[in-house]
This record gives structure tokens, C-alpha cells and sequence, in this order.
């Protein structure tokens, strides 16, 4: 036996900044929740449209703001154009480069078609700026067919398909960190991103007031679901890997054996996701126990979803990979640091707010012609309750803050 | 006609026909994450490094000309020598084993293909380069690379490694590490000239020659004589102290509390 000591142990610093967990956090909110809203949205199944609603608000804020926060990752971002300037189609990075805006493009299509009938019935109310920007972002006085939501629907529920193929394996493919380099990692940003697209909308459907208890009931259950996936799939990853020298599993019970701070994250990882689990199987059995503790869930689904995006993300990058002890990491004030989390989750309040502020999305319906008020006698008609009644400003600029 | 004729001509009909379809064949074969076609550098060439661990004191000049010739921001490294202290439990003694780490050139290398702008490529010689003009900095290969053979510059803001110093190695110098070694431990030469220092001692030493993490399968081009196996993969050690000063006399790293 021989001790050995590193006598001049230079510091690498992490690659990625906490931008890319903001982006891995978002994306698979994003698309995790296009699949909350697809039942009521695209398949037109009426007892899911309340969860439609609060989900396709939570898909567009973030797919609008996932891409900030990964521009923000690149040390050169003014450069972005070369991803398309130079396509590579053996880097997932650049497959994902032109993924991400015909994602992007069919979400943002899909919620205006989805939202417009609702703009242009605001759009009639004498109600100011808001009708006059209402009328702006209608645009025009036409309806889009029902087949045609239907279509983009399907378009970007594919692309979110790819989003979430090319996300995991963007990660999965580097040898040079063994605790990545497992395929059961893209399955577990994926169940672990339907856990926090849940614990999103749950806390949604809470502050923004509209409570609907259908949403919670089958939010909850879904949630279940996924956290016994997600379970499901770290015990295969475990047993998969634990009796093997190295890869995936040794590379992570070796650091958990070296280093005190990764037994805490450790430790505080998996309390948190078995509390969460057990949260979520007692409180889905009953309808108070879900409208009181629903928010709460969704919290700490959020939580979960993100912590486990830091600890894959940070976390395995402070893992020394040829020097002695680990990387320190300390998250910087910075934009690269702190600054950067918190202006990212602001970006998205600031999103989630101008949508609420600007259009009537509680109004949206899976179908286009059911709440249409483009006829003049419905024009007139609309005009008249708001004249005669005051208080009739639309429920979504008096929601947000009021019921938080 | 004659069977060679025959297959001369079906041979020349595939070239004409398949020319058309060549970059879309290329495209098509090249599956994700799979190694791209080398351009640039001599092809009649392959770079590699042989280092003879019994001649390297671990005095640094390969650190520091690397630092000077490449202009490579402090706390970052092209190319550093880690320090072992070995101690004999049942006996005390003590030894230091030194190990010069670069990048590898890998005949497989993993930073290539990840690069999503095709700005880092392996030139037809087999040396790794970035165009730091096309790079994007979004750090990929950085994390691609097991060996830390990678950094983001931080006055480029794109990535930065060692380049065996391609721009001398084309002047017809050798690179600043080699050039500064007291021990004349590294040795740099083409390996397709079967006359070249380095493929000499690669002839001679072929069963004693290591390279770090063989099991990536990088198949890394950088050999080193007089290696113990168990240091080609991260040692299980102790961390020292590291402790540089930058320009404002600012401490660039940072101490172990063990």
C-alpha cells in the first residue's frame, strides 16, 4: 500500500454555467407541459380543457424563455447565427439548434390560434388599451379551422418529441463525464420534467386563481405516476450500474463516498423525492386535501424537477476528472451566477404576467367557433353588458397578484 | 472484355454517378455524434508525442514557455505537469512521480464531433485544433474531453487547448514544451516516417508505452514511457496546495482543508 498526494492539484472550473440548468429546467417544463395540454387542446377531450389552459400558459412562458437562458450559456452568444451558418448534423447541439425554433414557432402558433377567438371578444369590449391591444394581437377578422389547431397541435407535440430526445442525449453522449454517460439519464430529465410540469401548473391553477379542482385531481395523478416512474428508473440505473467498475453508477457512489457536500445533496435529493412521492399518492385521495396542499405540492414537484437538473448539471462538473479532491464550486453573484438564476426565473414571472395582463387565456377552449364574438349582433350585444355593467373587465387582469 | 477492364470501368461508372451524391452520402453516413471527415494540415503526416516519464523532474518549463509562446490566461493550462508524492506505508519511503498532461490529439476524439459549428476539427496530421473565429464558446468539447485537456479562454471567450504548436511545428520549430525541457523528456515527430525520433522509440519501447485512460477508447496519441498503470486514470490521491498569484497578486487558486 502507498499513500499518494497531489502536490500541485490545478483548479478546473466548471463548463456550463447555472444558465444551462435554467434551460434544462425550462425546456422540459415546456414541453411537458404542451403533453399536459394536449388532451384538452389537440384531442379535444373536454374534462381536461381547465388543465389545458393552466398547462399551454405554462408551455409558452417558458419555451419563450428557455432560449434566453441557453443563448445566455454560450460564452459567445452574438455568435448563435453559427449554428446556422455551419450545420452540423453529427453534434446534437446543432440538431437541437434547429429544433428548438420549429418548437419554439409551433407553440407560440398553437396558443395564438388557441387564444385568438378570446382576443377578438375582448377586442369588442370598450375596455381601452387592453381591447385595442387584444384587436392588435387577434389580427384580423378571420377563424382558423379546428382541423388546423389540430395540425400544429400534432406538429409541436413531434418537435417537442425531439426536444426532449435531443436534450437527454446531448448530456448522455459525453463519455468524458461517466456520471452522464448513461442512457437512462434522458429518461429521467423526462419523468422528472413531467414532475415539475405538473408541480407548475398545479401552482398555477392556484395563484392565478382559478382553482379548478378537476385540474388538481388529475395534475396529482399524473404526478404519481411519474414519480414512480422516475423511481422506477433510478433503481434500474442503479442496479444496472452497481456492480460494475466503472461508469455512470461507480463514477456517482465514488463521489458520494469522497465528498461530504455531494452525501448532503445526496441525502437531501432523495428525502426530497420520496417526501414528494408520499405527498403526492395521500393528498391526490382527497378533494380538500388536494385544493389545500395542491400548491404546496407543486412547489416542492418543482423543486425536485430543478434541484435535480443542478445536481446532474453543476454538481457532476465540480467531479475532478484526472486531479486529486473535487472542483469547488461556489455559485457566483454574477451573471453567472446567482444573478443569472434569479434574472431568468424573473424573465419568466415577467412573461407569465404580460400574458395574464394582455390576453384572456382562461377564456381559451379547445374549439375555435364556441366562444367566437365576431358577428356585429354578438359585437353589439358584447358592447352592451360591458357598458351596462362596470365590473365586467375580464377575470385575467384582475387574477394573478389578487389571488396569490 | 477482360474482367479487370470490366471491373476498371464499374469502378469509374460508381465514381462518376456517386460524385453527385458525395455530400449527401456524407451527410447521411455520418451518424450523430460520429467522427467528421478531417480537413486542413498534411495528410502525408500524423503528429504524435512520445514522453519519457524517467527524464521529467516536474520543474514546469514546458508549463510556463507554454504559457509565454501561447499567451494562455493565468489558472488556465495548455499544458501542466501534475506532482505525485508517493509514500510507502510499510516501509516510509518516499518518491515523487511526475506526469506531463497534454492534449492527447486522440486518433478518436471525443471534442470533435460534439462541436456544433465544426469549429474545433482534427487537421489531416492529427493535431486538434479550435477556430477560435467560428467558435461559439458554448463549452461542449470542454466537457467532452475526459482529460481537462480543454479550457474557456478567458480573453477569447472560446475554446482553447493545446495545438502542439502547429504554428511552429510549420515554421519548422518544435513546440515551446518540447523545446524548453531540461530532461529532453518530450518528443515530438511525425509517426508515418518511419525514420522520426519518435516512431524509433515507439519501435523500441512498443510494450512498455502507456496512454492515459486507454479504456475511453480516445486511442490518445500522446505515449508516455516509464508510466505506472495506476496513475493512467485519476489517482486515487490526496490533494497538495495550489496556490498561484496573478498580476494583482491575487491568489488564482485555492487551498484543500484535508
Amino acid at each position: 500500500m502507498s499513500l499518494i498526494t497531489e502536490v500541485v492539484v490545478p483548479r478546473y472550473g466548471i463548463a456550463w454555467y447555472p444558465w444551462a440548468v435554467q434551460y434544462f429546467f425550462l425546456i422540459a417544463l415546456s414541453y411537458c407541459s404542451l403533453w399536459l395540454a394536449a388532451p384538452g387542446l389537440i384531442f379535444g377531450k373536454k374534462t381536461w380543457m381547465p388543465t389545458a389552459r393552466v398547462a399551454l400558459l405554462a408551455c409558452v412562458t417558458t419555451t419563450l424563455v428557455a432560449p434566453v437562458a441557453l443563448l445566455a450559456d454560450l460564452h459567445q452568444p452574438l455568435r448563435f447565427w453559427h449554428f446556422y451558418g455551419y450545420p452540423t448534423p453529427w453534434s446534437w447541439m446543432s440538431i437541437g439548434s434547429f429544433l428548438l425554433p420549429m418548437y419554439l414557432g409551433a407553440v407560440v402558433l398553437l396558443a395564438w390560434l388557441t387564444w385568438r377567438p378570446a382576443l377578438k371578444a375582448r377586442s369588442y369590449e370598450a375596455d381601452g388599451w387592453f381591447s385595442r391591444i387584444a384587436g392588435w394581437l387577434a389580427w384580423g377578422n378571420w377563424q382558423a379551422p379546428r382541423a388546423l389547431i389540430v395540425l400544429i397541435g400534432l406538429a409541436a407535440l413531434v418537435a417537442s418529441l425531439g426536444i426532449m430526445i435531443y436534450t437527454g442525449f446531448e448530456v448522455a453522449v459525453l463519455k468524458g463525464r461517466p456520471l452522464w454517460h448513461t442512457n437512462w439519464l434522458p429518461p429521467m430529465f423526462v419523468t422528472t420534467g413531467l414532475i415539475g410540469a405538473c408541480g407548475m401548473a398545479l401552482v398555477l391553477n392556484r395563484v392565478t386563481g382559478l382553482r379548478h379542482p378537476e385540474t388538481n385531481r388529475q395534475l396529482m395523478a399524473i404526478m404519481a405516476i411519474a414519480c414512480v416512474v422516475t423511481g422506477f428508473i433510478a433503481l434500474t440505473w442503479f442496479l444496472d450500474g452497481v456492480n460494475s467498475v466503472s461508469g455512470s453508477v461507480a463514477a456517482a457512489l465514488a463521489s458520494i463516498d469522497e465528498s461530504p457536500a455531494w452525501r448532503s445533496t445526496a441525502i437531501e435529493g432523495s428525502l426530497a423525492g420520496v417526501l414528494l412521492a408520499v405527498l403526492a399518492f395521500v393528498m391526490r385521495r382527497s378533494a380538500a386535501r388536494r385544493k389545500a396542499m395542491g400548491w404546496v405540492i407543486g412547489l416542492l414537484a418543482l423543486h425536485v424537477a430543478w434541484m435535480f437538473r443542478w445536481v446532474v448539471l453543476m454538481n457532476v462538473q465540480t467531479i475532478a476528472r484526472n486531479t486529486a479532491g473535487f472542483n469547488d464550486y461556489y455559485i457566483d453573484f454574477g451573471s453567472y451566477g446567482l444573478l443569472g438564476i434569479i434574472g431568468i426565473f424573473g424573465l419568466w414571472l415577467t412573461a407569465i404576467l404580460l400574458i395574464d395582463l394582455f390576453v384572456p387565456w382562461r377564456e381559451a377552449t379547445e374549439n375555435p367557433r364556441s366562444n367566437s364574438v365576431i358577428t356585429p349582433e354578438m359585437r353589439t350585444r358584447s358592447l352592451s353588458t360591458s357598458a351596462s355593467s362596470p365590473v365586467s373587465t375580464p377575470a385575467s387582469h384582475e387574477g394573478a397578484t389578487s389571488h396569490g | 472484355m477482360d474482367h479487370i477492364r470490366r471491373s476498371l470501368l464499374g469502378q469509374l461508372a460508381r465514381l462518376s454517378a456517386g460524385a453527385a451524391l458525395v455530400p449527401l452520402s456524407s451527410v447521411a453516413s455520418a451518424g450523430i455524434n460520429d467522427q467528421p471527415a478531417r480537413r486542413e494540415g498534411d495528410p502525408s503526416k500524423r503528429y504524435g508525442m512520445l514522453i519519457d516519464l524517467r527524464q521529467c523532474i516536474g520543474c514546469q518549463a514546458c508549463t510556463v514557455s507554454c504559457h509565454i509562446e501561447n499567451d494562455v490566461p493565468m489558472g488556465n493550462f495548455r499544458t501542466v505537469v501534475s506532482q505525485f508524492e508517493v509514500q510507502q506505508q510499510d516501509t516510509d519511503n518516499m518518491a515523487t512521480f511526475m506526469l506531463p498532461r497534454l492534449c492527447n490529439h486522440c486518433e478518436n476524439p471525443p471534442c470533435v464531433p460534439v462541436c456544433p459549428v465544426q469549429a474545433t476539427f482534427q487537421r489531416q496530421d492529427g493535431i486538434v485544433v479550435v477556430d477560435s473565429d467560428r467558435c461559439v464558446g458554448c463549452a461542449y468539447c470542454v466537457n467532452a474531453c475526459p482529460y481537462d485537456a480543454r479550457f474557456i479562454n478567458e480573453k477569447t471567450q472560446t475554446a482553447d487547448k493545446c495545438t502542439f504548436c502547429a504554428h511552429r511545428l510549420e515554421a519548422g520549430l518544435l513546440p515551446a514544451c518540447v523545446e524548453s525541457c531540461v530532461g529532453g523528456a518530450r518528443v515530438i515527430g511525425d509517426m508515418r516516417d518511419p525514420d522520426s525520433e519518435i516512431s524509433r522509440l515507439i519501435d523500441k519501447h512498443r510494450d512498455e508505452l502507456m496512454v492515459l485512460q486507454p479504456e475511453m477508447n480516445t486511442l490518445p496519441q500522446v505515449f508516455y514511457l516509464g508510466m505506472d498503470e495506476r496513475f493512467t486514470t485519476k489517482p486515487e490521491a490526496e490533494p497538495g496546495i495550489w496556490d498561484i498569484l496573478g498580476t494583482n497578486d491575487k491568489e488564482l487558486g485555492y487551498e484543500f482543508d484535508h
